[in-house]
């Protein structure tokens, strides 16, 4: 049914506009398909303070019994780089469990996805790109939910 | 031969139905049942057409008719869908609730072999919360009119009690039984009497008002954790967590685990969560759909 998505989103985005985590904020929500986030992250030297990072949400009629798709934008101005994480590629493609079909749970929501990429990038270590990232970036044609990510390093 | 000249017919009109022609498909269905008047589908078809040119009242006739063919205990969910459709746009929200929750049960535990949409569930589900929506709405707006026109009945009556005493007051003093000070103290006294009267008797009446509860929400308990959607069947997991009985089967349908612990979960392992559910159909009767919002 269409309004099951729209409706949950209308939902959404009113608890959205009143509080947020710190360092999460809502940039747009113009319709009930895209909506942008901001995201900083506070306690790790890989992410100054100053840099904010761009988080676009596609979301499908199915939604939230689907996942929606998450990826990081990039901009010029104001700019937002892709952030530096082992699981991160440099087209913004995140591989997170909780963002693929086996791994969503409806219960999730656009605030507790945003809680989870910040708390993931808050707690990295290493400074890199995942590996194969330039093969990846060149040769993807897929989207990001129908990639068969390997989760390579659980830990990170 | 006159029902398979009436097969013809109605399959013509589903052509047009799904061409959206729909006065055209409505035109053949009434052929069709001048030919053959005892397939309820054909009754089904055309009020699902005349729902589509908003004449309620002709959608609202073949439902029941559709309905009397296949019997009051008979499968015929699409009829009592159809039904409560016409019946919510002519503004009757307990009739629409009512076939509303039969359409819903009907596609709950169906007849052997009903054909059941994949989505009918969920849609059902959704228009049954409508209908409740509609007809819980109608009652508290006619409680607040009553309400209000009780306040305006009882601020009369003392602004009336006000007046016989002022005038008792300026009757005693024209026969001298008062003094000028002593009747102009006693008429400050009942206007002052009369004005905490009021303003107490106002207090009251907007604490008892729900449109002044608008920061209240909804109970996060009888609130699906999927949709959002207050809870009107929820059904309860094996981790002791309960959701509205549509969204989790939806779910379940691609992956059949619980939502929060991920652990296996099937749909016969749901139970229906009678306790919930009178809490939730308890809400409702509260007075509550002026804060539920939006629909």
């Amino acid at each position: 049914m269409a309004g099951m998505s729209s409706k949950r989103l209308q939902k959404e985005l009113v608890k959205i506009q009143g509080t947020l985590p710190p360092g999460i904020s809502l940039v747009s929500a113009d319709n009930l398909r895209e909506w942008l986030m901001d995201l900083s992250i506070p306690d790790n030297p890989i992410y100054p303070p100053t840099d904010t990072y761009r988080l676009r949400f596609l979301f499908s009629q199915s939604y939230p019994i689907e996942a929606p798709e998450v990826t990081f934008l990039p901009l010029q101005s104001p700019e937002r780089k892709i952030p530096l994480h082992p699981h991160i590629y440099t087209n913004g493609i995140i591989c997170l469990d909780l963002l693929d079909a086996q791994g969503w749970s409806p219960v999730h929501n656009v605030e507790s996805i945003c809680i989870s990429i910040q708390s993931m990038l808050a707690g990295n270590t290493k400074a890199e790109r995942p590996p194969g990232d330039a093969e990846f970036v060149r040769s993807n044609r897929s989207r990001p939910r129908d990639i068969n990510f390997l989760y390579h390093d659980p830990s990170v | 031969m006159a029902s398979y000249q009436a097969d013809r017919l109605k399959e013509k009109g589903n052509v047009a139905f799904r061409n959206a022609s729909f006065p055209e498909a409505e035109d053949f269905y009434t052929q069709a049942i001048q030919k053959y008047s005892n397939n309820p589908l054909i009754f089904t078809n055309r009020a699902n057409a005349r729902l589509k040119l908003q004449r309620w009242e002709g959608a609202v006739n073949d439902c029941l008719k559709s309905i009397e063919i296949t019997g009051p205990n008979g499968q015929n969910h699409k009829a009592f869908y159809f039904l409560a459709q016409a019946q919510l746009a002519l503004h009757h929200p307990h009739e629409a609730l009512s076939s509303a929750l039969t359409a819903y049960e009907q596609v709950r535990s169906p007849a052997p072999n009903a054909k059941i949409g994949p989505k009918d569930l969920e849609t059902f589900s959704g228009f049954v919360l409508r209908c409740k929506k509609a007809k819980f709405a109608v009652r508290d707006r006619e409680r607040l009119r009553r309400e209000g026109d009780l306040g305006a009945e009882l601020e009369e009556s003392l602004e009336a009690q006000k007046q016989r005493e002022l005038d008792l007051v300026s009757a005693q003093l024209e026969r001298v039984e008062l003094g000028q000070v002593e009747a102009s103290e006693r008429g400050e006294e009942i206007l002052e009497n009369f004005d905490r009267k009021v303003a107490e008797l106002r207090a009251v009446f907007a604490a008892a008002d729900p449109t002044n509860h608008k920061s209240r929400e909804i109970p996060d308990h009888l609130v699906d954790m999927i949709t959002f959607e207050p809870m009107h069947d929820p059904v309860i997991t094996k981790n002791g967590h309960s959701y509205e009985r549509a969204t989790i089967y939806e779910h379940l349908k691609r992956s059949p685990t619980d939502p929060l612990t991920r652990d296996p979960l099937t749909i016969p392992e749901l139970r229906s969560n009678f306790g919930l559910k009178a809490a939730c159909d308890e809400f409702w009767e509260s007075g509550a759909s002026d804060w539920i919002g939006d629909w």
